[in-house]
């Protein structure tokens, strides 16, 4: 993950990518990121942070995280994405009733009586979520009396504008203009 | 002269140690037992510590210097929010818990934001009731300097930590410690872990200011004198909360009801005089559920005793 900081305090600047890229760490969305750019200038109070995705966060399927067999009238899942597990066994519970799941092992599980074509496109998390996430993640590092913000996001790319009590034109035509230098883009 | 040393070792032959406090007519500050581990807070006369230090060593305990005994420390961040804590604010906490303080950490209602940050008067007056308060801050400068609002009705020795230096602060804090803003992990660096140091310094200079102060006039009656007594009043000796009694530099605080205790408590006899007249006792503003006791000095004793015996009340 690339981090630019922009400040106006020397100080707050380094505190703030060591702070953004450990919250990421931390809450897992790091590997996420392609680039950061932070602007802050607490003494207006603006903050302005913006992320450049690795990829546009889309729905994924249980196809997407596992591989799938018919197992006599049922199907059998091999998950091979461990986050999911989770999402996965919980849809299976509420489709099928949970006496029809049989959970072997953390990764593997077979559903008595299920179609193949239909476990396979059940979604099970959506590219809205992956973003609410992301969001969550940059509020996160944020300062907490920042509480007014407005999000920008086009294709891979979200930018947070926030300050103190009034957003003023010129905050969101500053977040604006680096939500494009960010390559979103301009009609946001 | 007193000296306040830590036992932190096991209990096997804690009976001894006891015992040999009783003999050389020290005071056990605080106890805390852990399963088989023991801590154990004492003030011992200077001419017997060679010997109670020889015994916790022969006994399989470790001796500690605990420069902050006997205190209470409030540690205030700008809210309880997770920006503020677990790190870096219970890291500050911890390290003045090492020290031999009791520490507690309080995040304000309304504290964050530059232009928005409050504070109230119950507020102030919970943070009055402790021996001294640090106030930590946050990474910017401007922020920083915005924030000195919240520390102008603090009565008590304050230190504030921070990340860069403000300027025009030093009116209302009695020592600024620059470096540690805001954190997401835990103080483990070398550099952090000597920044915590230098936190606990600041506090131990602060501390012992306050002491030479009082000790112009020095309190009628050693507050850990009156721990010892106040140890055996029934609903103390049964309260089950985490040190029933804390000492203050000059008091302490009881964690028993206000209301049932006070008159009770104000009749015990220290010295062939009534608690209730060589103390100040209040309700404590933190709950209702416990009291403080504020010792009147020397000179405030004679002034009372004085106009007693004129006739005034």
């Amino acid at each position: 993950m690339d981090i630019t900081v922009h400040g106006t305090d020397p100080f707050g600047n380094e505190a703030y990518r060591v702070l953004f890229e450990n919250i990421m760490n931390d809450l897992g969305e790091a590997l996420a990121i392609e680039k950061a750019e932070l602007v802050l200038r607490p003494e207006a109070p603006l903050f302005i942070f913006s992320v450049r995705l690795r990829a546009e966060p889309v729905s994924k399927t249980i196809a997407d995280v596992s591989s799938l067999r018919e197992e006599g009238s049922g199907v059998h899942i091999t998950i091979t994405d461990e986050r999911y597990a989770p999402d996965i066994l919980g849809a299976m519970w509420s489709m099928y009733g949970r006496n029809s799941v049989d959970q072997q092992t953390r990764f593997d599980m077979s559903v008595a009586d299920a179609d193949l074509e239909v476990v396979s496109k059940t979604v099970i998390a959506s590219g809205e979520e992956a973003l609410k996430e992301i969001i969550g993640s940059v509020w996160r590092s944020m300062p907490e009396g920042i509480k007014v913000r407005h999000v920008f996001i086009s294709g891979t790319v979200v930018t947070v504008v926030a300050t103190e009590e009034i957003m003023r034109p010129e905050f969101m035509k500053e977040g604006a203009r680096v939500h494009v230098e960010m390559g979103g883009s301009a009609d946001v | 002269m007193f000296e306040v040393i830590m036992y932190d070792g096991g209990v096997y032959r804690s009976a001894e140690l006891f015992e040999l406090i009783e003999d050389v007519g020290g005071a056990v500050l605080q106890k805390i037992r852990s399963s088989q581990m023991l801590t154990v807070t004492m003030s011992i006369p200077t001419e017997d510590k060679e010997a109670v230090v020889a015994l916790c060593r022969e006994i399989g305990g470790e001796v500690k210097e605990v420069p902050l005994a006997g205190t209470e420390i409030a540690v205030v961040g700008p809210t309880l929010g997770r920006h503020h804590m677990p790190p870096p604010i219970c890291d500050r906490a911890e390290a003045l818990r090492r020290k031999g303080a009791l520490s507690i950490v309080m995040g304000l209602a309304r504290g964050r934001g530059k232009g928005t940050s409050q504070i109230s008067g119950s507020e102030v007056a919970i943070i009055n009731e402790y021996d001294a308060a640090i106030f930590c801050f946050g990474n910017f400068k401007s922020c920083i300097e915005a924030k000195a609002e919240l520390m102008k009705d603090i009565k008590i020795p304050l230190i504030l930590v921070c990340g860069p230096r403000p300027e025009g602060l030093e009116d209302y804090c009695e020592g600024i410690v620059p470096g540690v803003g805001r954190k997401s992990e835990r103080m483990r660096s070398p550099d952090e872990r000597n920044k915590l140091d230098e936190i606990v310094s600041m506090t131990e200079m602060v501390l012992k200011d306050k002491r030479k102060r009082m000790s112009e006039d020095p309190l009628f009656v050693h507050p850990s004198e009156v721990k010892q007594v106040l140890e055996n009043y029934h609903p103390i000796d049964m309260c089950l909360r985490p040190s029933p009694i804390v000492l203050h530099l000059d008091g302490l605080r009881a964690k028993i009801p206000y209301d049932e205790n006070i008159q009770a408590i104000k009749d015990i006899m220290i010295y062939d005089r009534k608690l209730g007249d060589i103390a100040k006792i209040t309700e404590s503003k933190l709950d209702r559920s416990s009291m403080l006791i504020k010792i009147k000095t020397g000179s405030e004793v004679e002034y009372d005793d004085a106009r007693k015996a004129a006739g005034k009340t």
